[in-house]
């Protein structure tokens, strides 16, 4: 167990993007591309295990001590927070979040109350808050977009790529609250412990990402 | 409406036999440390006012801690922490007793952690605390203690490391006073959070300190540190902070834990009040840190009465834990011997537990209603023999 360095990978785009970096890097990752619906999955001959779960328990695995690293986005950090080292942009995996809502309409205006829905009401409550400003926040599970639609919300905060679901729907970006990209983060036990083994994968993956 | 009548509350739990034994183990061990080396026991009250853990300096967030109310309608809270208390006391009813003080506790404290993240709220915390003395000696001495109370736990895969909350405040204080900017550097620093860390430093320009800090969390490490610290720390205050974690690193080398010690230079604790050399002790295959402490000057002083102190506390819960972990030996065994007594012979049967007890034989008094259910009980209990009396006050042995 010393010895293998243990990676979680937000299943998904992050993980394909992940894997490329790594086969760049010059890795193994045959074992990985062909996983069939295994879990756990070694990249031969250096000692690396990959562990493929949902964003969010990318984050509780490594909190937790039982995964080294992880490969995570922003959005998802910002949404949980949580105790580990976030020590690399990855770069990938590019996007913002934003407050959006229906075409022409101001979302400041009048005294009254906003409703705000969101899938990342910690993201929102706190963007509000920095503002000093009062909202209510509606939790909503997907298709976020429809919330202004049927009167439920004034706006939503959410992930943002090009904005193209927003502007079919009639919906705008009224201001962007954050940059996301992908990061890499480390169990701030195994960072100590493990030191040697990653720090050089981490040389090997800032140097990646410079010379791209 | 629902009743929460079978379960406990989230973050405790029931301790039963093994895990109970691995506690009480490492407790006991741990004041029997701190007793040999002169160290007082104090027992701190297990609510105590807001106002506490509320000083000038905030060093817990309020909701982090668990509060109710007295009967006057004043804030209290479940002591979510035992350096404050003996601080409190120490600037109060011993602020006249002769220094240094020696005190250690060991007492549970209260927090309150995300909802579903699997910690624990209630923590079983052993430490000491010096308040007063040479600072050098002090942080010598307790350094010392430190790595002593990771041995008693018998495991030689732990690490201990070493750092000091000096090199943040030496280098903040030179860009900025306000608090919140503070706050947000040093959680990045913290969490050696390297692309906010770097987003935030970028209106500080390319100072020397912004540059500094910037690399901070990426000193640690073994002894090499030490060279990358020299050659990019020029201020003065900082050469000075970096020869103190060199003599404590030479000293805990000279203590025959070479292999086992890092240096972290990013080291800033939660509970803000560390103010110099701050350690922490990690036991492999425990993802969090068993050990903690450090430096706190300042805290004293904001109960009204500064003096240098400094202290430690070990998380036994954490302790027990791991222990438990890597040992898959049973740590309850069963009683030797289970006495059964004829229904007529009551008297005579205990008085033979109490001279089997006598002794040093486990006899547990059987307590069953004829001798076919105590054999039954003993069997699943893995009790091997019984020793059936009667009212003469003979006594029969039967293997299980």
């Amino acid at each position: 167990m010393n010895d293998v360095i243990r990676i979680a990978l937000t299943k998904g785009r992050l993980e394909k993007d992940t894997v490329n970096l790594f086969e760049s890097m010059g890795f193994d990752v045959s074992a990985v591309r062909d996983k069939g619906r295994k879990l756990i999955l070694p990249i031969n001959g250096c000692g690396i295990e990959v562990v493929l779960a949902k964003a969010a328990d990318v984050i509780t695995y490594v909190e937790h001590g039982v995964c080294d690293l992880g490969v995570v986005g922003k959005d998802t950090i910002m949404e949980h927070g949580g105790k580990y080292f976030e020590l690399v942009d990855l770069g990938f995996g590019r996007c913002r979040f934003a407050l959006a809502g229906k075409k022409g309409s101001d979302f400041y205006k009048g005294y009254g109350v906003k409703t705000v829905a969101s899938k990342y009401a910690n993201v929102a409550r706190a963007f509000f808050e920095s503002k000093g400003m009062d909202v209510d926040i509606v939790k909503i599970e997907g298709s976020v977009e429809l919330a202004p639609l049927l009167g439920l919300a004034d706006g939503i905060v959410d992930i943002v790529e090009t904005g193209a679901t927003l502007n079919e729907n009639g919906l705008e970006v009224y201001e962007d609250v954050a940059p996301v990209s992908a990061r890499l983060i480390v169990n701030t036990v195994s960072m100590k412990l493990k030191k040697e083994r990653i720090d050089q994968l981490v040389e090997i993956i800032e140097k990646e990402l410079r010379d791209k | 409406m629902r009743k929460y009548d079978l379960i406990t509350p989230e973050g405790t739990r029931d301790l039963l036999f093994d895990e109970s034994v691995a506690r009480r183990t490492a407790e006991e061990k741990l004041r029997r440390l701190f007793e040999n080396y002169g160290y007082s026991e104090v027992i701190t009250p297990g609510v105590e006012f807001y106002d506490v853990f509320m000083l000038k300096s905030r060093y817990f967030a309020q909701e982090t801690m668990y509060k109710l109310s007295d009967g006057k309608g004043r804030l209290m809270v479940i002591r979510p922490d035992s350096t404050m208390p003996i601080a409190r006391l120490a600037a109060t009813r011993l602020k006249d007793e002769i220094h240094p003080l020696k005190l250690f506790y060991s007492q549970n404290i209260f927090r309150i952690n995300p909802k579903d993240s699997g910690r624990d709220d209630e923590i079983t915390q052993s430490g000491i605390e010096i308040i007063g003395g040479n600072v050098k000696k002090a942080d010598m001495e307790i350094l010392n203690l430190a790595a002593e109370a990771i041995k008693t736990f018998e495991t030689n895969d732990f690490r201990f490391e070493i750092g000091d909350g000096a090199f943040f405040k030496i280098l903040i204080s030179k860009l900025t006073d306000d608090e919140d900017e503070t706050e947000r550097l040093r959680e990045y620093v913290e969490n050696k959070n390297m692309p906010e860390l770097k987003t935030a430093l970028e209106k500080y320009g390319h100072s020397n300190q912004a540059d500094i800090l910037y690399e901070l969390p990426k000193l640690f490490g073994c002894s090499e540190v030490f060279e990358k610290a020299e050659q990019i720390f020029k201020d003065e205050k900082l050469v000075s902070v970096l020869e103190d974690i060199k003599e404590a690193y030479a000293y805990l080398c000279a203590l025959g834990l070479k292999d086992k010690v890092t240096m972290d230079f990013s080291l800033v604790n939660k509970a803000n009040y560390y103010t110099g050399l701050l350690f922490r002790g990690y036991i492999m295959g425990y993802g969090m840190p068993v050990l903690s402490g450090g430096r706190y000057d300042a805290l004293t002083g904001d109960f009204g009465s500064p003096c240098p102190a400094t202290g430690f506390a070990v998380n036994i819960n954490a302790v027990a834990k791991a222990l438990l972990k890597g040992n898959r030996t049973e740590l309850t065994t069963p009683s030797d011997i289970l006495v059964y007594a004829e229904n007529d012979a009551m008297q005579k049967g205990f008085l033979h537990c109490r001279a089997l007890a006598d002794n040093g034989i486990r006899a547990e008094n059987s307590l069953n209603e004829t001798l076919e259910e105590a054999k039954e009980f003993a069997q699943k209990k893995g009790i091997k023999l019984i020793d059936r009396v009667d009212k003469n006050g003979n006594v029969t042995k039967i293997q299980v």
